[in-house]
């Protein structure tokens, strides 16, 4: 059971943005999209998350159709985090984090809204006003209600999936590594991950598949170990590539 | 749909404190006191004491049943109609500088009012329906107004809210150039009605209109507010709210719908009432807090005890002349909003 990305193919008027896309997304992994700006790698997300119908192809979770599934029942089955928007009145951190929930208001609740907001660091700002916060904190708020959504749900379902578009967005090195750990532990707990990131070395180190994304195309897919390699990273990126097995840096992560 | 229902009345009381609880009470003794000065004071007023004893003259009986309850109820429904259908916009359209003129419905209401004024008035004069043409002929205008939305934005399904922002701003500036070309050609008389109606006024209130107007608000609000909660999630993005299990689109058709009905009712009978809907929902969340649970119900109480206050100062101000109600919440709001400005931009 997995989620399962059959020959999609997305046009907008008479541009191809995504084609030939398959791959599967299993529980219990991190797979990480990575790709240069303009690849469709948001635009897959949105696929995915089912708020966009493929031109042609299937997506499906757990062998159904995600056409086929209703709003509500594609909430129980998987949570998203996108580029966020702004907010525009006062709701306070507490408030943004609480919409994630989705479930009735059981004994539950207090307990995960406590747990998610201490993993994602958020204790100390929950009474703040969330659109006078930072960038990065503001990211922090919505992981949380991302985690917070996800966890909301019974297990009605088999699987449960979280898809993260560039989690780690306007983040410093400290939460960056801190939620990148997060994120593993939810995939160690059986979650299935996708998540888009710009960081080579982080996709590398904490993902069990990785997919190299250039011009709607997944050029390259499967372990880290075998698609991360020099001749690959030049071609997805255009640059002139080394790859230092040892950095010297490592010992800091 | 019916466990959804459910869910949401399961679920009301958690999304609003005590606080907001109380405030609501306060707002409602608050509307109930101005409506009841608003029975007995006036140009005539009428003498609290001797309502109470029962022995009012006839006269004043004819005035407090015929001429004081009705324009006292129109006044005070038409308030709560403005107000939340301001807060409801603002909370749809994620801009807290949102009123119920911006996407264009009130100027499609006006423009089909003073088409009626202009070019029909002499058409049903001494027909019973005459007195309905100026409703109709407005509410049709806040319709196509809708409709044109509708289908510019197929079905509200185009995602972005400032899209439909803009196609208001056009259908305003339309209606604007409608207006001002039947202006040019009114006669005088015409012209007077034109510029009466234009500043707003509860003057011509009468049952067999009021009825009708209080039973389409009425709707419109029960239909409205157990949409709350949703219009907070919408807060985060239409497209995370989706995500979370929300009808978008239907939220924005119940939404568009119900305030298009309740402004367009409101416009057609009592003409051009300003700032209502842009300062009440500002005010309601200043008071107690922005969660539309509270500010919704708020709002509609405030709009409406606000107004009614209003109206009682437009009777009193010039007596025995009256001041359009228009201009005195337009004196009251515009101030009001620029201090709104000015303390937005300090924080």
């Amino acid at each position: 059971m997995s989620i399962e990305i059959k020959d999609v193919r997305y046009m907008v008027n008479d541009a191809c943005l995504l084609d030939k896309i398959t791959f599967d997304i299993n529980p219990g992994e991190i797979t990480t999209i990575l790709g240069p700006n303009g690849a469709g790698k948001s635009t897959l997300i949105r696929l995915i998350s089912g708020d966009m119908k493929p031109s042609s192809g299937e997506i499906l979770y757990d062998k159904i159709l995600l056409n086929k599934l209703t709003l509500e029942n594609k909430s129980h089955r998987r949570s998203v985090l996108s580029q966020s928007q702004n907010i525009n009145f006062d709701f306070t951190v507490r408030d943004i984090v609480e919409m994630g929930w989705i479930n009735d208001f059981n004994n539950n609740f207090e307990k995960i809204l406590n747990e998610v907001s201490k993993e994602c660091s958020i204790e100390d700002i929950i009474e703040r006003k969330f659109r006078y916060l930072s960038g990065g904190e503001q990211k922090r708020v919505h992981l949380a209600r991302t985690l917070l959504h996800i966890k909301s749900i019974e297990n009605i379902y088999e699987n449960k999936y979280i898809l993260l578009d560039e989690p780690l967005a306007n983040l410093d090195i400290f939460y960056e590594f801190k939620l990148i750990k997060i994120i593993r532990k939810l995939a160690k707990n059986g979650l299935g991950i996708l998540m888009i990131l710009h960081d080579i070395n982080l996709a590398y180190k904490f993902s069990n598949k990785i997919a190299l994304m250039l011009d709607g195309k997944v050029k390259y897919f499967g372990n880290p170990e075998k698609v991360i390699n020099q001749k690959n990273l030049e071609k997805i990126y255009g640059l002139k590539m080394k790859i230092f097995t040892k950095p010297f840096f490592i010992k800091y992560y | 749909m019916g466990t959804n229902i459910v869910k949401v009345d399961k679920n009301f009381f958690r999304y609003i404190n005590n606080i907001q609880l109380k405030l609501i009470s306060v707002f409602i003794v608050f509307t109930l006191i101005c409506m009841t000065l608003g029975f007995f004071f006036g140009s005539f007023d009428i003498s609290i004491k001797k309502f109470v004893h029962g022995n009012l003259s006839q006269l004043e009986k004819e005035i407090l049943y015929q001429i004081r309850i009705p324009r006292v109820l129109l006044s005070a429904f038409v308030g709560a109609a403005l107000g939340l259908a301001g807060a409801c916009l603002q909370g749809l359209f994620r801009n807290p500088l949102a009123d119920p003129g911006l996407i264009g419905v009130s100027a499609g209401a006006a423009l089909g009012a003073v088409l009626s004024i202009v070019v029909f008035s002499n058409l049903l004069e001494h027909h019973f329906l005459g007195i309905y043409l100026l409703p109709i002929s407005s509410v049709t205008g806040a319709l196509v107004v809708i409709l044109i939305l509708y289908s510019l934005s197929k079905g509200f399904i185009y995602d972005g809210v400032t899209y439909m922002l803009l196609i208001g701003i056009a259908i305003n500036a339309l209606a604007s150039v409608g207006i001002g070309i039947l202006t040019f050609v009114s006669d005088d008389a015409q012209l007077r009605g034109l510029t009466f109606w234009m500043m707003g006024s509860f003057a011509n209130a009468q049952w067999n209109l009021v009825i009708p107007t209080i039973f389409l608000i009425l709707i419109s609000i029960v239909w409205i507010i157990p949409q709350s909660r949703k219009i907070d999630i919408i807060q985060i993005g239409e497209l995370e709210a989706s995500r979370l299990g929300i009808n978008v689109i239907k939220l924005k058709f119940i939404v568009i719908m119900s305030s298009a009905i309740m402004v367009g009712v409101s416009v057609s009978i009592s003409g051009m009432i300003g700032f209502i809907g842009l300062v009440i929902p500002h005010l309601v969340r200043l008071i107690g807090g922005v969660n539309h649970n509270y500010l919704l119900i708020g709002s509609a109480f405030l709009g409406s005890s606000l107004l009614v206050l209003s109206d009682i100062l437009s009777r009193i101000t010039i007596q025995p002349a009256e001041l359009p109600v228009g201009l005195v919440t337009s004196a009251i709001g515009a101030p009001f909003f620029l201090w709104l400005v000015l303390r937005i931009k300090k924080s």
